[in-house]
């Protein structure tokens, strides 16, 4: 029961996502469009490439729709309110957006396109920037909750929110899921105007309105993340615990999609740079940081 | 030890998978799709370690898998000129001798699995926490030494392979 | 008789077969590392399946997997070095041409 739930809670906010998405790109605020988009994609032909991988092809979007959901598992949206709380739930959290990857560049290879094949390998040094940049501010908030399972995350928040106690992880991670999500200015694999929409190019119909519903599913995903670990989860005074979580998720998922138009977007060689010589270190240091402060001062 | 336990049937089932996509790897013609598919392999690897109760060491192989081979899949798409397996080329040697040598290696292994005596098994083990509590009092007590080696390989390794792969100095001159 | 241990292992013997075959008989470089990955991942298998069943109250058994994990990364760092140096002077990484590396 309480799976079904959550999926339904999760699909609401993919659904509010999305109308935020099409506010930040169109600049009118339009609560129907995404299902108007959403049944023309399903009205309209499934086309197929000429000699696809056709296994990859069918298989890319569905494995990233799989990797959302079972990132969404991890993520408690209230006490109880939880599919699995997990001992190692904060590791499990980063292996299954791991295969956010590989779903993207099956997705790339599958469709024998030049553009998608661009986009997929394009992902691949990507995810070299942000990799490191995801595990190691997680490191820094286990090191303080000392459990990996995120419920005990979210309770070692109660006397001091991580976005308080540990600001440069915070920054970090929501950089580095903005990176993993390819929203703007990270948004290399699609890249509208560049790529002509590179991974998403080659597909149409059915399998598209999968990407699209997939791709909503990790960012919530995140959003989600970055909640649990630097927002204290369902904390707060007054509402019920899971309006909280609701209400942060929708924030953190808003801002992530919107703020990022407003920059341009980031070279590839560059973002590989920024990442391993300014936000790595930035990353240790967060976690010696929080280590002393663990250390010295009980809170 | 009587019937088959819901333990057994997951083991076998994953195990088989980690055997056939091993097997793809080196029957398809596609370099990528070999790659996927020992990425596929190693991910039901990590799915036994979970079965076998080891859920930090299953979710950490999971984990690294996924992007350590597509790496590989990156570099195979790098260096053949081939990719997509649309020419079938053959690029096997000695075959014969390949299979006989790894017909000997299972066959070997499978008596040594199959004929000695293994004693009763362990029924009780610690809980995941508890396990990743151990290790990590493991890695930072008594295997300090070892572990610290390890990441010392890893460091050397990445400076060793880095300065092997850039370019010598005149060639990038030009 | 332990059978859970048995059909791991023996999970764990046949990738080791099949990733023996994969490393002598291909030609290319890749292939040939990941043949070596599916070795290394039955030593994986079979490790795990040990601590299981026989010793669970042996930590060191894990860490032994760790290192096995880290082992595994190194071996391909240094072998993708080496295909790039290889592929940077002779424009192919076929391992039948590369017959000065022989001692």
């Amino acid at each position: 029961m309480t799976i079904i739930w959550i999926l339904l809670a999760f699909l609401v906010g993919a659904y509010l996502i999305a109308v935020l998405e099409s506010w930040a790109v169109h600049g009118r605020l339009q609560p129907a469009r995404p299902a108007f988009s959403a049944l023309a994609l399903l009205g309209r032909e499934s086309l197929l490439a000429r000699t696809p991988d056709r296994l990859f092809f069918e298989a890319g979007p569905v494995l990233l729709l799989v990797a959302g959901l079972l990132a969404v598992a991890v993520i408690p949206l209230a006490p109880g309110l939880i599919v699995t709380d997990l001992a190692t739930g904060a590791l499990f959290l980063n292996a299954a957006l791991a295969y956010v990857l590989v779903a993207l560049i099956m997705a790339g290879w599958g469709p024998n396109g030049a553009y998608g094949m661009i986009g997929g390998w394009r992902f691949l040094g990507q995810f070299v920037a942000y990799a490191m940049l995801i595990v190691m501010p997680i490191t820094a908030v286990a090191m303080r909750a000392e459990s990996l399972s995120t419920v005990d995350i979210v309770t070692s928040q109660a006397a001091l929110w991580n976005i308080a106690y540990q600001p440069v992880g915070f920054a970090l991670f929501v950089v580095a899921a903005m990176g993993l999500a390819w929203l703007p200015p990270l948004d290399l694999p699609t890249a509208p105007g560049d790529l002509a929409s590179g991974i998403e190019a080659e597909y149409t119909g059915v399998r598209l309105a999968v990407l699209r519903l997939a791709r909503m599913t990790v960012i919530l995903a995140l959003a989600g993340a970055t909640v649990t670990f630097y927002l204290g989860g369902w904390l707060g005074p007054w509402l019920p615990a899971p309006v909280w979580s609701g209400l942060k998720i929708l924030l953190v998922a808003g801002l992530m999609v919107s703020a990022g138009r407003l920059v341009p977007r980031v070279r590839e060689a560059r973002y590989l740079a920024l990442s391993w010589k300014l936000g790595i270190p930035l990353a240790l240091t967060n976690i010696f940081l929080v280590g002393v402060i663990a250390l010295v001062v009980p809170i | 030890m009587t019937g088959m336990t819901a333990q057994m049937i997951f083991l076998a089932f994953f195990g088989a998978a980690a055997v056939w996509f091993g097997i793809v790897v080196f029957r398809t013609k596609s370099m990528v799709r070999s790659a996927l598919a020992l990425l596929f392999s190693q991910t039901a690897v990590g799915l036994m370690f979970l079965v076998m109760q080891a859920e930090f060491l299953g979710v950490l192989q999971i984990m690294m898998m996924a992007t350590e081979m597509s790496v590989m899949a990156i570099f195979m798409v790098m260096f053949m000129m081939d990719p997509g397996g649309m020419g079938a080329m053959d690029m096997t040697h000695q075959k014969r001798l390949s299979l006989w040598a790894g017909g000997i290696g299972l066959v070997a292994a499978l008596l040594v699995i199959w004929l000695a005596a293994w004693g009763p098994a362990v029924q009780e083990i610690p809980g995941a926490a508890q396990q990743a509590a151990d290790l990590g009092r493991e890695l930072l007590g008594r295997s300090m030494f070892v572990f610290q080696s390890a990441g010392l390989t890893i460091l050397t390794a990445m400076v060793a392979a880095t300065m092997v792969a850039i370019a010598p100095r005149k060639e990038r001159k030009e | 008789m332990i059978l859970e241990l048995m059909i791991a292992l023996t999970a764990g013997a046949a990738m080791f077969g099949t990733g023996l075959y994969g490393a002598l008989s291909q030609t290319n470089l890749v292939m040939i590392i990941m043949g070596v990955e599916l070795v290394l991942a039955a030593a994986l298998v079979n490790l795990v399946a040990f601590w299981r069943y026989l010793h669970p109250e042996e930590p060191a058994a894990q860490m032994f997997v760790l290192i096995i994990m880290a082992v595994m990364a190194v071996e391909m760092t240094v072998g993708f070095g080496i295909a790039i140096a290889r592929f940077r002077s002779r424009g192919s990484v076929e391992m039948e041409e590369a017959r000065e590396l022989k001692g």
